[in-house]
């Protein structure tokens, strides 16, 4: 006689697993078998994390008051220098730790200016990112679910503004708005949405022809709810890629704007860009040997796009059904 | 719908295209208040109040009062080949609008053109190599690398390699000449060469005596002056390596994306199978269905490299379309600024459609 009670074991009821959570721990699985991806994810989460601390506990990385580079400068009062003038980089410098990277401008400490600046460039990257792309992502989802005329003049506005010159536009706003630096995050604003329009409508066009939207509108579902319960969760996935890749361009086109001189009135607000510029001198400093203000906020800019750049290319990867390997 | 319909039907959409990128434009520079408009006149030229009114109504034909007119006889003018007049005291070039145009837009579209080239020659050989060992050492080196190019700020490039290697201080390899200031290049006959002091050894430039394409490069082969073309090569080589390396993550993805697509196609398997060698397969099958997508960036590299060019012009003091657009805008020259941006939306809006009927040439399976 065989007991089978012995055989029997407890079967747990199968746990339920949101199938977004499901396709979330697959996508991050896919991820982390990116090296590259995984290199360029922690590196720029290292840099965010830097600049919040920065921003939470300036009395520790920064000073309390660090809106312009002048909290940075000794004595208080801004002097132009003689590049003899300017510490080089050492390990064991003689004004303390914050001299660790040499002084620029005003002989100004370079490593803890670099933090505040970073502060202030991610913070501005990421709010136009936010605003622009959410405006855009909008027109996108709208004018691809709607289509007809609605679409063809919602596309023909984005190409308008797909081909104002951004340097054009940035200027002109600080003439309108007053010299100071949100003038150019305006403008970076209505610069930046067409791309999100254009990249969210072409997703529009092919998911509303999906069975489940094609469902709901059968169901009786509004078009309202349709587009942004529907198209819109769906349409996201090469958002996020380009949102990231942001991210990095407009730290980039900041210091682009730095460099010509036309970012704001005010030269003494901290961005990586003004730091390599270094007043007009960066240029003629490397070339005469002080090659330390224009190299170290260079490649501390460049780390951090290249980083940002892997991590939106792994993104691409695994968000990419076709990519997907 | 038939190709021919396609473009017909794009060309007559850039119309109303650069109609509506006009008013936007004007609206911006409408919107800046007339004391910002008039005040380089009055502290860069030291004319009075109502003088400068007068320069800004009268020759400049800009009625902050009544912006319909004023746009209006604008775009009448627009048609008619006069693009408006620029007094700028910081731009390199007064007079009318579209001489400027014309000095300044060959000089950007040769250093596109170089930069397209090199990145090319670069980029097809090395795409090639990453392509078809996709995650190897190399793949990740050359990735790596060339993002770095794209993920650097142009003038940030350009000083690197300046500090490399500027003739005479370069730490690297000392050799090649750079920048010149661009207002020197500036000279009596009302000529523009960019970036090339008046005299280089003893060699004027006035020793061209015709400048039809306003491009040093072209200009003096056409007279027969070796010394100025290989002037002009050499002032050459730091900005088209400059925007190269700027350009050639994008094109390297691309060529790579299209390498893995494609080496795992039943055609590569067949060619395989028959026992094609390796070599072959990459080159006949898998290389040239991977450059078809090439083509399509190509076209909008070079419509971005014609506007996103200015910071490299700034630091050799090259004389192109951006430094004119930066300058008149820093100016508030209102019709310069149209006029440039006019410039900018139709390449943008014709690179877009040369892209689209390339790639249906190329590409036999699209249909329009």
């Amino acid at each position: 006689m065989v007991d089978v009670d012995a055989f029997k074991t407890e079967i747990a009821p199968p746990r339920k697993i949101h199938p977004k959570v499901e396709e979330m721990k697959t996508t991050g699985k896919l991820f982390l078998t990116n090296k590259l991806a995984l290199v360029g994810f922690t590196i720029t989460s290292f840099y965010f994390i830097l600049a919040i601390l920065d921003a939470i506990y300036p009395q520790y990385l920064g000073v309390a008051n660090d809106s312009t580079y002048l909290s940075w400068v000794p004595g208080g009062t801004p002097t132009t220098i003689q590049p003899s003038q300017l510490l080089s980089p050492s390990l064991t410098p003689a004004g303390g730790w914050m001299f660790i990277l040499g002084t620029t401008f005003y002989n100004m400490p370079i490593f803890p200016a670099m933090l505040a600046a970073l502060k202030f460039d991610l913070g501005y990257s990421l709010a136009i990112v936010m605003i622009g792309g959410g405006i855009g992502v909008v027109i996108g989802v709208i004018s691809g679910y709607m289509g007809g005329i609605v679409d063809e003049v919602m596309m023909r506005v984005t190409d308008i503004f797909f081909s104002v010159p951004f340097l054009v536009l940035a200027i002109a706003f600080l003439f309108v708005f007053g010299h100071v630096l949100s003038s150019v995050v305006y403008a970076l604003i209505i610069i930046w949405w067409p791309i999100y329009a254009r990249l969210t409508r072409g997703q529009a066009l092919s998911t509303k022809a999906m069975n489940y939207v094609e469902s709901a509108r059968a169901a009786g579902s509004s078009k309202l709810r349709n587009i942004f319960v529907h198209v819109l969760p769906n349409v996201l996935s090469p958002v996020y890629v380009q949102f990231s890749l942001d991210l990095g361009t407009i730290v980039l086109i900041f210091s682009t704007l730095d460099f010509l001189g036309i970012v704001n009135g005010n030269p003494n607000v901290p961005e990586l860009g003004s730091l390599i510029v270094a007043q007009g001198n960066g240029l003629s400093w490397l070339i005469a040997g002080y090659w330390w203000p224009a190299i170290i906020p260079g490649i501390f800019l460049l780390i951090f796009t290249i980083s940002i750049n892997l991590m939106g290319d792994g993104l691409r990867d695994v968000l990419d059904p076709k990519l997907r390997r | 719908m038939e190709l021919r319909y396609f473009i017909l039907r794009r060309i007559l959409v850039i119309i109303p295209t650069i109609i509506g990128l006009t008013i936007l434009v004007f609206l911006i520079m409408w919107a800046i208040p007339f004391d910002q408009l008039i005040a380089p006149y009055i502290h860069q030229k030291g004319l009075s109040r109502a003088q400068a009114t007068l320069v800004v109504e009268q020759q400049l034909g800009f009625y902050k009062n009544d912006p319909v007119l004023t746009y209006l006889f604008y775009l009448r003018d627009l048609f008619s080949g006069n693009w408006g007049i620029m007094f700028g005291s910081a731009s390199p070039y007064n007079g009318p609008v579209i001489n400027a145009i014309e000095i300044f837009l060959p000089n950007t579209i040769q250093l596109a053109i170089g930069a397209v080239i090199v990145s090319m020659a670069i980029s097809i050989p090395v795409g090639t190599y990453i392509g078809s060992r996709p995650n190897s050492l190399g793949d990740q080196f050359g990735r790596v690398f060339s993002l770095a190019g794209y993920a650097m700020p142009g003038f940030w490039l350009a000083y690197l390699l300046i500090y490399l290697f500027a003739k005479n201080t370069g730490i690297l390899l000392p050799v090649v000449p750079w920048g010149g200031n661009g207002l020197n290049g500036y000279y009596s006959s009302g000529h523009l060469v960019p970036w090339i002091p008046i005299q280089v050894n003893g060699h004027p430039v006035s020793d061209l005596t015709s400048y039809p394409t306003h491009v040093l490069l072209i200009d003096s082969l056409l007279n027969g002056n070796i010394y100025w073309f290989t002037k002009a090569v050499e002032y050459l080589i730091l900005p088209v390596l400059t925007l190269t390396y700027g350009i050639l993550a994008g094109l390297l993805r691309f060529i790579r994306a299209g390498m893995v697509d494609s080496i795992n196609q039943e055609y590569v398997k067949t060619a395989r199978a028959k026992g094609v060698p390796e070599k072959t397969i990459i080159k006949r099958h898998v290389r040239k269905n991977a450059l078809i997508p090439t083509v399509t960036v190509l076209g909008l590299l070079v419509a971005g490299l014609l506007g996103g060019a200015v910071a490299v012009e700034f630091v050799f003091g090259y004389y192109g379309i951006g430094y004119l657009t930066v300058l008149s805008a820093e100016d508030l020259q209102v019709w310069a600024v149209m006029g440039t941006t006019i410039v900018f939306g139709i390449v943008l809006v014709i690179a877009n459609l040369v892209v689209d009927v390339v790639y249906a040439y190329l590409d036999p399976r699209i249909r329009y």
